[in-house]
């Protein structure tokens, strides 16, 4: 599973600059990935075009078995028509019914399943959304600030939940959470403003899956190349 | 609700009423021009349940009207949400035709048509249609990204989806759309009773107008007045209802 950026160059339309300039990088594993980088530099931008949702663009993605690729961010909202839990038996796959009830559980979403998604605090609202993401068939799911208003102690346990279930299948989490990307993330493509050169930068976390000791001076020296990347 | 409505109406006619009142004493003018009150109030009491039989036969088809505009909007708004060129094209004919006074055609719609029912409903479900088809147009193009997106991706998106979802998002500005669009459906089926229908309140105000009987016209616009604040009364509870079954308040 390998997912590839080439020379990609793009500018929105009607701008004048370019949101990226030769931008190459690459994951070339399953596993829970990061995509980092300060406020406006393209992260949802790239996302896009990896999800294919932006296609006018030069340069190459090739997805190397990444058949289906799924996008998901933190504003996304549910029909109204619907409690939670009546979306979330219409939209999972009979295959995934099972794990419908360990995602339900893991992630707290027991007493908001009669609730309507407009009742849901934000940090609920998102787990959810990112529930019924997780119950779909995909190879490559992007998370866009998916955990965004998520208290920590439930985010670590949701990422950790995460890596569990889908050890096979491959995450790239944008966030802005430097310590988090450094702790949980695998590879952590640090992306720069289109002056820099390379745009990507690929660095690796410390990918904690909880089973193992974390090594504080390691993460530190994590975080500083992140910070010093970006 | 209902009382209120009634309540803002008959405020706003006897003001009318008084101003009337006003004119004609202040400048002193004849009974035959603006009537005394004692010759409104015996006008009132003579064709009171005839006028209500009437005004009640015109609300019974701008009610039908407006139901079938109801049904004329939703459809071609649901074509004219779809990017291709129908769409576009339904969007442009939608915003020029309705541009065009449908009072000016009504002439065309006897003549072909004579003067029974289906000429004052389709009069009325006209006037009405075009406000209604360019909300719903506006609305049902509209998309709403954030609900849409996980459908989209997942494949799962169909045209039915699509239109309940839009339609969901925007129940309060379509129901405002449909209720606001009621007055229109009176006002058509009275404009077109009073071009040349045989029935109806608009026809007995013609009547009226021929006869130089303020006193008669005065009756029929209280009538009509009252039923048409009970018609939206109605609208605005159904509304209010539907939006309650669908858990959006």
């Amino acid at each position: 599973m390998r997912l590839e950026l080439k020379e990609l160059h793009y500018k929105y339309p009607g701008s004048v600059g370019d949101v990226f300039r030769q931008l190459s990088c690459q994951v070339t594993e399953p596993g829970f990935h990061a995509l980092f980088g300060p406020s406006g530099v393209g992260k949802t931008t790239l996302a896009k075009m990896i999800a294919g949702d932006i296609t006018e663009f030069s340069g190459d993605i090739n997805l190397h078995r990444i058949r289906h690729v799924l996008y998901t961010y933190n504003l996304e909202r549910l029909p109204g028509w619907y409690c939670i839990r009546e979306h979330l038996e219409a939209i999972t796959p009979k295959s995934n019914r099972q794990r419908m009830t360990e995602l339900v559980d893991s992630f707290g979403l027991q007493s908001c399943l009669d609730s309507r998604f407009a009742q849901l605090s934000l940090g609920q609202q998102n787990r959810t959304n990112l529930a019924r993401y997780l119950l779909q068939d995909f190879d490559l799911l992007i998370m866009d600030e998916s955990l965004a208003n998520v208290d920590e102690i439930t985010k670590e346990k949701i990422i950790l939940k995460i890596k569990s279930l889908f050890p096979e299948r491959c995450f790239l989490y944008i966030s802005h959470n430097v310590v988090e990307v450094s702790k949980f993330c695998k590879q952590i493509v640090v992306l720069r403003n289109q002056y820099k050169a390379p745009q990507a930068v690929t660095l690796h976390g410390q990918d904690y899956n909880g089973r193992r000791t974390l090594k504080q001076t390691e993460l530190e020296q994590i975080m500083l190349e992140i910070v010093n990347a970006s | 609700m209902l009382h209120r409505r009634v309540y803002q109406f008959l405020i706003i006619y006897f003001i009318g009423l008084g101003t009337l009142m006003l004119v004609k004493y202040s400048l002193n003018l004849s009974d035959y021009t603006i009537p005394g009150v004692s010759e409104i109030w015996t006008t009132c009491r003579r064709y009171f349940g005839l006028y209500l039989m009437a005004v009640l036969n015109t609300l019974c088809v701008a009610i039908l009207g407006h139901l079938l505009s109801i049904c004329m909007a939703t459809v071609v708004g649901i074509i004219g949400r779809l990017t291709i060129w129908i769409g576009s094209f339904i969007r442009v004919a939608a915003y020029n035709i309705q541009a065009y006074p449908i009072v000016a055609v009504a002439p065309i719609i006897f003549i072909l048509l004579g003067d029974g029912l289906s000429s004052r409903l389709l009069i009325a479900a006209m006037i009405c249609y075009f406000p209604l088809l360019l909300s719903f147009i506006g609305i049902l193009s509209e998309p709403v990204q954030e609900i849409e997106h996980f459908f989209e991706s997942t494949r799962r998106m169909n045209w039915r989806l699509q239109v309940k979802i839009r339609a969901f998002e925007n129940i309060h500005k379509l129901i405002t759309v449909i209720v606001g669009s009621a007055t229109l459906a009176m006002v058509g089926t009275i404009v077109a009773e009073f071009i040349a229908a045989s029935a109806g309140i608009g026809y007995s105000i013609r009547i009226a107008l021929y006869q130089s009987d303020l006193a008669k016209i005065l009756v029929a616009l209280f009538l009509i007045g009252v039923c048409t604040s009970v018609y939206l009364v109605f609208l605005e509870w159904l509304g209010w209802f539907i939006k309650r079954r669908l858990g959006s308040i």
